[in-house]
């Protein structure tokens, strides 16, 4: 069991993993010695400088990455908690859902480029500023994802709990909660990435600390801070995949259920 | 009134009518039907699909309330009943739900009752005794084939001890073999319960072989054409499927289509 998973997924991960390494650091040579492009480690620089870099800065980038990272983390998570709320209100009442409804879709229409320097001037902190937009960015995706999931209980399943003559939140304690959680999951794997991103996004526009702050800063002084530049990107895309395996880790752990986790196919 | 009633009844249903208002026209899913159910008996509503018996058995639950007519369940109304789980339902699916392991679907009734968690742990072992599924408690449904989830289901509609048992084509959705086996198994859990089973099939042989009676509906109203008292001794065995009394009472009941 063990051997044919290292076979069958880890093996050819990390094949996949190594060949793309190996393509890039061709492709960067091929740049850089043979086409002698103009700022060509610019447009793609070899990893061996970047990992010399990295070496050397590795205790700046976690601690820009820790910052950024928290909070979007904290962003996300009242907006996850204010997504799942209003999802559970319209889930309820049809009301809600008209009025609120366009207006969640119409917010979601308005560029987060515009929106971060609006809230920095109303908040005048780049944390706070920093959290509303993560958390902004993440109520959308979870809420429409929750409704989804609220609904997708059973006509019978309800059934069977009406004639259990079963309180409105029993109901929804016992039946329709626990069915959206493979839709709030969805959602929040959906968001978790886009929250990180917000927050960069916002660092782009003037803070102190993050990730996104030193990107800006070596952006600006030109090609000799590029490999630090780049390593900031990697870091920005890194803090993404992490918020993503994460919540696929809390997935695993509290929906084992799930078709997709789902061992085998079924005895007898 | 000289005649002494040597039962007592348990579901009574006096000229019931249910009218469905669709965009076009309405629709009479039943007209005027009028059953008498006693305690302790197995009863089977049978007929061709459209001819109300899912939906009288909905009537009974209290799922649907019926257009005209009075219905008596447990010596009250239908919601009554329902409210004070006076019954038990197993639908033509398992419903069982994904993230509850099979000991925690059987024992959701209980739960919503408030049954304590001690004696909750103390009768799942019976009931997943009952119904042969003692191995399977730690399982997911999913795990189960389908004929084993439909035993769930029915350990879960059994697990409050209910007065009365609804079941609404329990195993149509099963192959020929492994419904022939449930409907031994089902025969030998009600021989240790003896509640009231209310048993909705499109199949014959199934009815005659579970049932005391038989209610044959017919279709387009919805009415009851007959109904057909099986003799047949108990506890029934998968042998008297070959017997002649067994094939004569098919007979018996197609005659009864026949006319329609």
């Amino acid at each position: 069991m063990r051997n044919s998973l290292l076979k069958n997924r880890v093996a050819p991960a990390a094949v996949w993993f190594v060949a793309i390494l190996i393509g890039w650091q061709c492709l960067s040579w091929l740049f850089l010695e043979v086409l002698e492009l103009p700022l060509a480690q610019s447009k793609l620089p070899y990893l061996h400088e970047l990992t010399r870099t990295l070496l050397d800065y590795a205790d700046v980038l976690l601690t820009e990455g820790a910052v950024t990272f928290s909070n979007a983390a904290l962003g996300f998570l009242f907006g996850a908690i204010a997504g799942i709320l209003l999802a559970i209100l319209m889930s309820i009442s049809k009301w809600v859902e008209q009025l609120t409804f366009p207006y969640a879709v119409a917010s979601q229409m308005i560029p987060i480029l515009g929106l971060a320097p609006i809230v920095y001037g109303i908040v005048h902190d780049d944390q706070i500023s920093r959290i509303l937009i993560a958390a902004y960015i993440t109520f959308f995706p979870v809420s429409l994802n929750m409704l989804r999931g609220l609904r997708s209980a059973e006509p019978s399943a309800v059934e069977l709990m009406y004639s259990y003559a079963a309180k409105p939140w029993v109901i929804y304690w016992k039946l329709r909660l626990p069915a959206a959680l493979p839709g709030l999951f969805s959602g929040l794997k959906i968001a978790a990435p886009l929250a990180v991103t917000g927050a960069i996004l916002v660092e782009l526009m003037g803070a102190t600390q993050g990730i996104g702050v030193i990107m800006l800063r070596n952006l600006y002084y030109g090609p000799s801070h590029n490999y630090m530049f780049w390593l900031t990107v990697i870091t920005g895309a890194f803090l993404g995949i992490i918020s993503y395996l994460l919540i696929s880790l809390f997935e695993r752990i509290l929906t084992p259920w799930q078709p997709e986790f789902r061992k085998t196919g079924g005895e007898d | 009134m000289t005649t002494t009633q040597v039962y007592t009844p348990e579901i009574e249903l006096d000229h019931v009518s249910m009218r469905y208002q669709t965009e076009k026209s309405e629709v009479l899913a039943l007209e005027e039907v009028t059953v008498d159910i006693r305690k302790g008996e197995f009863v089977s509503l049978l007929g061709p699909s459209g001819c109300g018996k899912t939906t009288l058995l909905r009537i009974m639950a209290d799922l649907i309330q019926p257009t005209n007519g009075e219905i008596k369940i447990a010596g009250g109304t239908a919601k009554e009943a329902r409210l004070a789980q006076k019954y038990g339902i197993v639908f033509q699916s398992p419903v069982l739900y994904d993230w509850r392991k099979i000991k925690k679907n059987i024992l959701l009734p209980l739960e919503m009752m408030g049954v304590s968690k001690e004696e909750r742990e103390k009768r799942v072992d019976s009931l997943l005794g009952l119904v042969g599924l003692s191995d399977f408690k730690e399982k997911y449904p999913w795990q189960l084939s389908g004929g084993m989830q439909q035993r769930v289901a029915i350990a879960r509609a059994l697990a409050i001890e209910p007065e009365i048992l609804l079941m609404d084509e329990p195993f149509s959705a099963l192959d020929e073999f492994s419904r022939e086996r449930l409907n031994e198994e089902l025969l030998s859990i009600w021989s240790k319960v003896n509640n009231t089973v209310v048993f909705v099939t499109h199949s014959i042989p199934e009815a005659i072989f579970l049932s005391d009676r038989v209610f044959v509906l017919s279709p387009h109203p919805g009415r009851l054409s007959a109904v057909v008292e099986i003799p047949l001794p108990r506890p029934r065995t998968k042998e008297l499927r070959n017997s002649k009394e067994f094939y004569d009472l098919i007979s018996v009941i197609r005659d009864c289509f026949e006319g329609v």
